[in-house]
């Protein structure tokens, strides 16, 4: 049958023959990408890797990192985990991936000049950024919150909003971390619920909320509330002084990668000089301080991030976030 | 090729392509899915539906898509009784643009609606701004509710309504009402005794097809219920989904059979309804003489086009506003205005560019593939004799009834594994896609088409066969060339349909195979509103065109077949 058409249409089979030879192209040098970045980000991230590694097709899959896990999970116990790489929230996280062995050391990875905290020992994985959580208030409201308690006062009730810690990778760490603390623990959040907290499905999320006014006030990570500012929406942000919960959005190849060169270029990429300022013209804190700060943080100024520790997170993260769920109802 | 073949050779071969495409296309699909409830791994076994009976969150998601589903029909049937009484008993004025109008809201995705009206409400709207009564900060959207649902779900599925009862009104026996008027009866009595009585088969098929269409919605719960956590079914099914991938397939493909249910029971009460009383009406005669509204003519036709602007023009406006200014909670001004929205979303960003070459390729397909198939498929329908007809018709028909997702997990099951013999994967691409498409549209084209058929003379294919024509011969020179414009028209809706498509894509697509629909809703749940503003107004601005270029060479179509149009 298709002989025949062939036959019969030269331009048909020329296209034919084009078209098998680009799914063959297209097959060469895939490489899947599972990251909790913002859409556009994760999009502009892409695009200059593909500009210094032009060839390598980057497949994104886009999602919050308690949720790309989730799928994570389900794709380890079908036997098939599609991502070559992955650029997800925290340390957390990967820690747990690689206990499970499911991450690839990458020795030869140049991590000069950067935040030692960021870096996994091993080099398994590796810190981009340094991503703080504070509070992000309309400009309209009527208070400025100064203190992570000030959320759980009569003037804040039914307007406070916080990324779930089910769909966020950030919002887990703050939640794991804040219950170990003794002047917040869990009675913090049954505060924070019985003062009607809502929790919705990630920082955007809550940064739409605010911006929008449907809420006053938001637990938020910081870029997306200080870029937001930027564009001109009504909204602010401040670190409580207590100190505020520091993710790394670690980068880290998978055991199972198909594409394990293009997974190294990758990571070669998010660590270079050119992906770090990626990273700070996006609005970000780069792990790699020697090539700058983003506006929103002056020279001089000091954050004070909170001391948690990874590995005790790493043993409470799965219960909290079920704690967590039945409170809030998921 | 087919010179040499004997007629009864060419009549069997046709049989079997119509056969084998229904077989592909719609019953492997649902029997694929049964099994997997009730027979999986080859066993027979309840487990999955005791499961799922024992799972709280299925109840209370079904609960939800029963209450939105009744609520959405009510909204739609009243809405769309009073305009289609309105337009076709009254001498209204602009009685043709305003269907346009008033249809318009079925042409367009139910999530750019969804997105749409969000952007009219809540203290934010640069809409509410502009006019200075915008809601107090703290104030949630009231849109994200069930009542934000059912509003939505009624604006969207009240043109469902308009156009089955107009065609109904349109056959109502001018005896029956002159005879009324003759007695006296007032206009409103008329029409409570008279009118409605004998519109009872439409207005009971209407909220039928409306029911179905609300429960099975996507997009409109997707976009007002996650975020106030108002799951319904297909919505819990795609977060099931989204979260654990193939290894819940089991557990969501009982949730979809389900929904299936539940839509089925919308039908068969209607056929039961329908049953119970004949509603034949007896003589064909001309149509009612409208109403003359006299000086309330210009009341009504100012309320009509009051509610245009509410339904249509508000939402599109608070649409197009959000997509111009750079972020949330930014007022519209000189200053403020902005084109980046629209460069970032039509160049910048590479996926939106590849949602477009999907979309756009996904809906050729699915359109073109469906005139051709649409043309020897309502041949064999509609002038066919035998007796399992009645049952192509159910078949062609049920992939498009059944709620989207019910569609979807039957394909993903059907194609996690690679496809017998072949060895070819089409899991994770957009073949899939495309595959559940072809599926589900195949039946917006047969039925103008069968339709066609059935206002043709036979005579000219007749006297083709006594001149020797094949069967072959003679659908391609004689029949085709009649029933083409109806099975384009088809083709045309199938376009537009997919074009912007949801339900089926949220489920299906996979990195490098992303719809516009999918695109949008990446958006929007990622807090990017203004992007999905965007290119929701893009996709608007594409519809709208086509609308509008079809109209211009509508003489030639045949009744009936533009759904915007007499």
């Amino acid at each position: 049958m298709i002989d025949t058409v062939l036959k019969k249409s030269p331009a048909i089979a020329g296209a034919f023959v084009l078209a098998m030879g680009m799914a063959t192209a297209a097959f060469a040098d895939k490489l899947v990408l599972y990251t909790s970045q913002p859409e556009k980000d994760a999009a502009a991230t892409v695009a200059a890797f593909g500009e210094k590694y032009p060839g390598t097709e980057v497949e994104v899959f886009r999602s919050g990192t308690s949720d790309l896990l989730g799928k994570l999970a389900a794709e380890f116990s079908a036997g098939s985990p599609q991502p070559d790489v992955l650029l997800i929230a925290d340390a957390v996280s990967m820690e747990g991936l690689k206990a499970d062995d499911r991450l690839m050391a990458y020795p030869e990875a140049k991590t000069d000049g950067f935040d030692p905290n960021a870096i996994d020992k091993d080099h398994y994985y590796f810190g981009s950024k340094l991503i703080t959580t504070g509070i992000a208030y309309n400009t309209g409201a009527a208070k400025k919150p100064e203190h992570w308690a000030d959320l759980t006062g009569a003037d804040y009730k039914n307007l406070v909003v916080m990324p779930s810690p089910l769909y966020s990778g950030a919002a887990a760490f703050l939640l794991a971390g804040f219950a170990e603390r003794e002047d917040l623990g869990w009675d913090y959040f049954k505060a924070l619920n019985a003062n009607g907290l809502t929790a919705v499905r990630g920082n955007g999320a809550v940064l739409k909320s605010v911006a929008s006014g449907e809420k006053a006030y938001g637990i938020l990570v910081d870029f997306m509330a200080m870029n937001a500012e930027k564009d001109g929406s009504p909204i602010a942000f401040v670190f409580p002084s207590e100190g505020v919960p520091a993710v790394t959005e670690p980068v880290a190849i998978m055991a199972t990668a198909k594409n394990v060169e293009g997974a190294k270029h990758f990571v070669d990429f998010i660590l270079s000089d050119d992906g770090q300022k990626l990273a700070l013209k996006q609005g970000y804190l780069p792990a790699k301080a020697s090539v700058g700060r983003p506006d929103w943080l002056p020279e001089g100024t000091k954050i004070k991030v909170m001391d948690i520790s990874v590995p005790a997170v790493v043993k409470t993260v799965d219960a909290d976030k079920k704690t967590f769920a039945d409170m809030f109802g998921g | 090729m087919a010179a040499g073949a004997s007629g009864q050779g060419q009549r069997l071969a046709l049989t079997a392509g119509v056969l084998g495409i229904i077989v592909i296309f719609s019953l492997l699909p649902m029997l694929r899915l049964l099994q997997e409830v009730v027979l999986p791994k080859g066993a027979f076994s309840l487990a999955a539906i005791r499961a799922g009976l024992g799972d709280p969150t299925a109840w209370v998601a079904a609960r939800n898509s029963v209450i939105v589903g009744v609520g959405g029909t009510a909204l739609a049937v009243t809405l769309g009784a009073f305009v289609a009484i309105l337009v076709t008993m009254t001498d209204i004025r602009g009685t043709q643009i305003l269907i346009l109008c008033f249809v318009t809201p079925l042409m367009i995705a139910p999530q750019v609606t969804a997105l749409a009206w969000l952007q009219v409400a809540g203290p934010s709207s640069p809409l509410l701004h502009l006019l200075g009564i915008a809601p107090p900060i703290g104030t949630p959207n009231p849109l994200y509710s069930p009542g934000g649902i059912v509003l939505l779900l009624g604006i969207q599925y009240a043109p469902l309504v308009f156009l089955i009862l107009r065609a109904g009104l349109r056959k109502l026996p001018r005896e029956l009402v002159e005879a009324a008027q003759a007695t006296g009866a007032r206009p409103l009595r008329v029409i409570f005794t008279i009118v409605l009585p004998l519109m009872t088969p439409s207005i009971v098929g209407a909220a039928a097809l409306a029911f179905v269409s609300c429960v099975g919605n996507f997009g409109i719960p997707a976009f007002l219920g996650i975020p106030a956590n108002y799951l319904v079914l297909p919505t819990l099914i795609f977060q099931r989904l989204a979260g654990g991938g193939p290894a819940v397939l089991s557990d969501v493909a009982y949730l979809s059979v389900l929904i299936g249910l539940i839509a089925m029971a919308g039908i068969v009460l209607q056929d039961r309804f329908a049953k119970r009383r004949d509603f034949r009406i007896a003589t064909t005669s001309l149509g009612v003489e409208p109403y003359r509204l006299g000086r309330w003519r210009i009341l009504a036709t100012a309320g009509m086009w009051g509610l245009i602007v509410v339904i249509l023009v508000l939402p599109m406006v608070g649409l197009i506003l959000t997509s111009l200014v750079h972020g949330y909670g930014i007022r519209l001004s000189m200053e403020t205005v902005t084109l980046d929205n629209y460069r970032f979303v039509l160049w910048d960003y590479a996926a939106a560019r590849r949602a477009f070459a999907n979309s756009l390729m996904l809906a050729t397909t699915a359109a073109v593939f469906a005139v051709i198939v649409a043309i020897p498929l309502g041949y064999v329908m509609a002038w066919g004799k035998s007796g399992w007809i009645r049952w192509l018709n159910f078949a062609v028909e049920l992939p498009y009834a059944l709620p989207g997702v019910v569609l979807s997990i039957a394909a993903l099951l059907m194609f996690l594994k690679p496809i017998p013999l072949t060895g070819i994967q089409i899991y994770n691409t957009v073949w899939i896609i495309l595959f559940a498409y072809l599926a589900r549209f195949l039946v917006l084209a047969v039925r103008p088409t069968v339709n066609s058929y059935a206002q043709l003379d036979r005579a000219l294919e007749e006297a083709a066969e006594i001149a020797g024509a094949g069967l072959f011969t003679r659908l391609r020179t004689i029949v085709a060339p009649l029933v083409a414009p109806a099975a384009m028209a088809g083709g045309l809706l199938i376009f537009m349909t997919a074009l912007s498509e949801l339900t089926v894509s949220a489920l299906l697509w996979s990195s490098g195979s992303e719809t516009i629909g999918v695109i949008i809703f990446a958006f929007e749940q990622g807090g990017d509103s203004k992007y999905a503003a965007a290119l929701s107004a893009v996709v608007v601005a594409i519809t709208f065109a086509l609308m509008l270029s079809v109209n211009l060479f509508a003489r030639h179509l045949p009744d009936g077949v533009l759904p915007w149009r007499d």
